[in-house]
């Protein structure tokens, strides 16, 4: 035991002695998580789109205007001479409304008129965003027109649960939580283990007489002190800058974050371990830490819509359990019932990167 | 000029370019590097990163259990948006799994349902949704809302709401979203692979103590630059090359607007790159150095860029940041040209950007290396 702790002990000296490690290991998570946290979110909230008149007429102007008044569009006017497309190209709208000639003739006859809506389909999730909001535009705006009595036979009362304000920041801060988390203490821990290697201090240690998992729990405990720092920090960011809280029990959430936290370091000590140079370790570890992380999560983009054919990857990747007990922490408050199963895959699958650690490094031999 | 030509076509210049193309072909990990990682990552970010909102999971309580509630949940199925997960006796213990993730949308229909339907009275349907990811529940919201304006027209007879709105998806009316991510992710691998072998292969020179003997060579600081940068550019070049064939015959993206114009955005792009990482390498000491300083720069470059996600949806004051990302720029006139099939009439702000920023980072770090030379 003492052993361990006086190995955890060097290993936070040097990290210490080393600006640039400590940089990596407090500032840059914090930065990191705090500029995407803010910035990264699929859903534009005023979606540009320009509106050409052909009736002008009081009533076509009031149907701009409905899409004046609401929050999800920016409204510009389109002069009639202008071809929609030539914006569209230019990607200064994302969509062009037309409303045709005789709009207000045909509703006051009765007989519908029809509007077309020219949607920009290269990004097919805002074009699908862009259609709803106008979708919902104008059928409020018919409910406007309709006779008073036209109550459709069924309503819908919608009731937003957990983000009520339906804020990204809100799904993605804690999102990019664990992608900090995923990448920083990973790669200190692979640096730590493969300086080692490279500069064959490793001799030192094989010449003494600490054992194999004496030296590697003494690293994984000086990793661990780091990466909890680390959450430590961003937790407080979650408090302060994302304005959340905990939603439920938060008792899930810290021992599914120690357990990550082994998790993470073990991978970086066993890529450490298995590749004794620096710069080759750091560029596995942005392989293997942040690449897979980052795509197969679920932390952007929902895991469901990967192809079957590489979606039972993500079973292996620590985060994508992370990310589950994380939102449920701190967004719907499910609780063990609803993330034990996580918590217990990141237990397993950090004992195995554990494991498989101790295995490459258990003889304590040079390699020939 | 003509003192540029004569020294662009001066024997030094072909010499040094060829040393270093040598270098770079025996160093085999270094051409590996070139062709494995950016193929594997534009297929994993083309196939795994879809924001298509479907098969979300439906819970319902039907507490009425009449012919007019199984038709308006058969409305609700029927798109493929949806699928039912499961029905539910209580809205307590729909709530639960709501609560639990296990479920992303609850509907709630009530027991005098069908008795307000036949009296002609206005009945109303409890949606729940897990708004947890705001981009989800919008979505949901609108095509929940959709259904049920479906359904209220088909029951109000042949009546037609008075306005109609008919939407056209120009570009890509398949909804394909690999387009935008293939597009966007483009410019990404260019620059950070660009940037990653630019700094590895100047560092080296460094590491290994080899400057001293370049510069006792008669070539002056400039020519030494200059010849590093051409076969990367070369190389590089051939890397895009695989990277536009893939995009190509894999994820189908359109090739709608020129070639020319598409390649000239892409030399700008690889220029950047190695004007990026050759910057890096000089306040670097050693390679693992340059790669965690990497750390710093690439992924807000990445993230921050549009190519992933929509520059409209960041915040205001972040907005005018991605002006000086290189692949914002990249990934605009991507999508323009070969999306859109737009010409250079609609680009050239982006293109004279990406012109700029690589003029500049290539000048100062051409400075910067020469300054260390000496």
């Amino acid at each position: 035991m003492r052993r361990i702790i006086a190995q955890a002990r060097k290993e936070l000296t040097q990290i210490r002695r080393d600006r640039l490690a400590l940089a990596l290991a407090l500032v840059l998570p914090v930065m990191l998580i705090s500029l995407l946290g803010t910035s990264i979110s699929l859903t534009v909230t005023d979606i540009p789109i320009a509106i050409q008149d052909l009736d002008q007429t009081p009533l076509s102007r009031r149907y701009a205007d409905a899409f004046r008044s609401s929050l999800t569009f920016r409204v510009m006017t389109l002069p009639l001479a202008t071809a929609p497309e030539t914006l569209l190209a230019r990607g200064r709208a994302r969509a062009v409304l037309i409303i045709p000639e005789r709009f207000e003739r045909e509703i006051r006859r009765g007989r519908p008129a029809e509007a077309q809506l020219l949607v920009d389909a290269t990004d097919s999730n805002t074009a699908l965003l862009t259609r709803g909001g106008a979708g919902q535009v104008t059928a409020a705006f018919a409910r406007q027109l309709g006779p008073p009595r036209a109550t459709p036979a069924v309503q819908t009362a919608t009731r937003l649960w957990f983000n009520p304000g339906r804020e990204p920041r809100k799904f993605y801060g804690p999102g990019f939580l664990v992608l900090g988390l995923s990448i920083f203490p990973t790669v200190l821990a692979a640096l730590a283990m493969s300086r080692e290697g490279e500069q064959k201090t490793i001799l030192q240690v094989y010449v003494s007489s600490i054992s194999a998992h004496e030296f590697l729990l003494g690293k994984v405990l000086a990793g661990m002190a780091i990466g909890l720092t680390q959450w430590l920090l961003a937790v407080g960011l979650m408090f302060t800058l994302f304005g959340l809280r905990f939603a439920g029990d938060p008792s899930p959430l810290i021992a599914g974050s120690v357990l990550f936290v082994f998790c993470v370091v073990s991978f970086g000590s066993l890529v450490g371990a298995a590749i004794p140079n620096q710069a080759a370790a750091v560029q596995a570890v942005a392989l293997g830490g942040f690449l897979l992380a980052f795509l197969l999560s679920g932390l952007i983009f929902p895991v469901e819509n990967i192809p079957a054919a590489l979606r039972w990857i993500s079973n292996l990747v620590q985060a994508r359990y992370y990310v589950v007990i994380v939102r449920d922490a701190f967004l719907q408050g499910g609780g063990w019932p609803a993330v034990w199963w996580a918590v217990l895959a990141i237990g397993g699958l950090g004992l195995g990167f554990y494991g498989l650690a101790w295995r490459t490094m258990r003889r304590m031999q040079v390699k020939a | 000029m003509r003192r540029a030509w004569r020294w662009l076509a001066g024997r030094r210049f072909w010499t040094l370019a060829l040393k270093e193309l040598r270098q770079i072909r025996r160093d085999r990990r270094l051409t590996i590097s070139l062709i494995v990682p950016p193929t594997l990552q534009i297929l994993l970010f083309g196939f795994a990163l879809d924001a298509d909102v479907q098969n979300l999971r439906l819970g319902i309580v039907d507490e009425s259990r009449t012919r007019q509630s199984r038709e308006l949940i058969s409305v609700l199925t029927e798109n493929p948006t949806f699928h039912l997960a499961g029905a539910y006796a209580t809205p307590a213990a729909l709530g639960q799994d709501l609560g639990a993730g296990r479920l992303d949308v609850g509907v709630v229909i009530p027991h005098d349902f069908a008795r307000l339907r036949l009296r002609e009275r206005p009945a109303t349907v409890q949606v729940l949704l897990n708004a947890a990811n705001a981009n989800t529940a919008q979505l949901a919201q609108a095509y929940v809302e959709g259904a049920v304006a479906w359904l209220n027209r088909s029951l109000d007879g042949v009546r037609a709401a008075p306005v109609e709105l008919r939407a056209a998806y120009l570009y890509n009316p398949g909804l394909v979203s690999a387009w935008f991510i293939v597009t966007g992710v483009f410019g990404t691998l260019i620059i950070l692979n660009g940037s990653l072998v630019a700094a590895a292969t100047m560092i080296r020179e460094k590491e290994r103590g080899t400057v001293e003997p370049l510069l006792m060579t008669p070539a002056s600081a400039l020519e030494i630059v200059a010849a590093k940068i051409a076969p990367l550019f070369l190389l590089l070049m051939a890397m895009v090359g695989l990277v536009l064939a893939v995009a190509r015959l894999v994820f189908e993206v359109p090739f709608r607007g020129s070639a020319v114009l598409v390649l000239a955005a892409c030399a700008c792009c690889v220029l950047t790159g190695i004007g990026l990482g050759t910057f890096i390498s000089t306040f670097a000491r050693s390679a693992n150095q340059t790669q965690l300083i990497s750390f710093f720069v690439n992924p807000p470059l990445a993230m921050l860029s549009g190519g992933l996600t929509p520059i409209e949806a960041m915040p205001k004051w972040v907005q005018p940041l991605t002006l000086l990302n290189p692949i914002a720029h990249f990934a605009t006139i991507a999508r323009a040209v070969l999306v859109k099939g737009a010409g250079l009439d609609v680009v050239y702000p982006n293109l004279l950007a990406l012109i700029a920023l690589a003029g500049m980072l290539v000048g100062v770090s051409a400075w910067r290396f020469r300054r260390q030379l000496s």
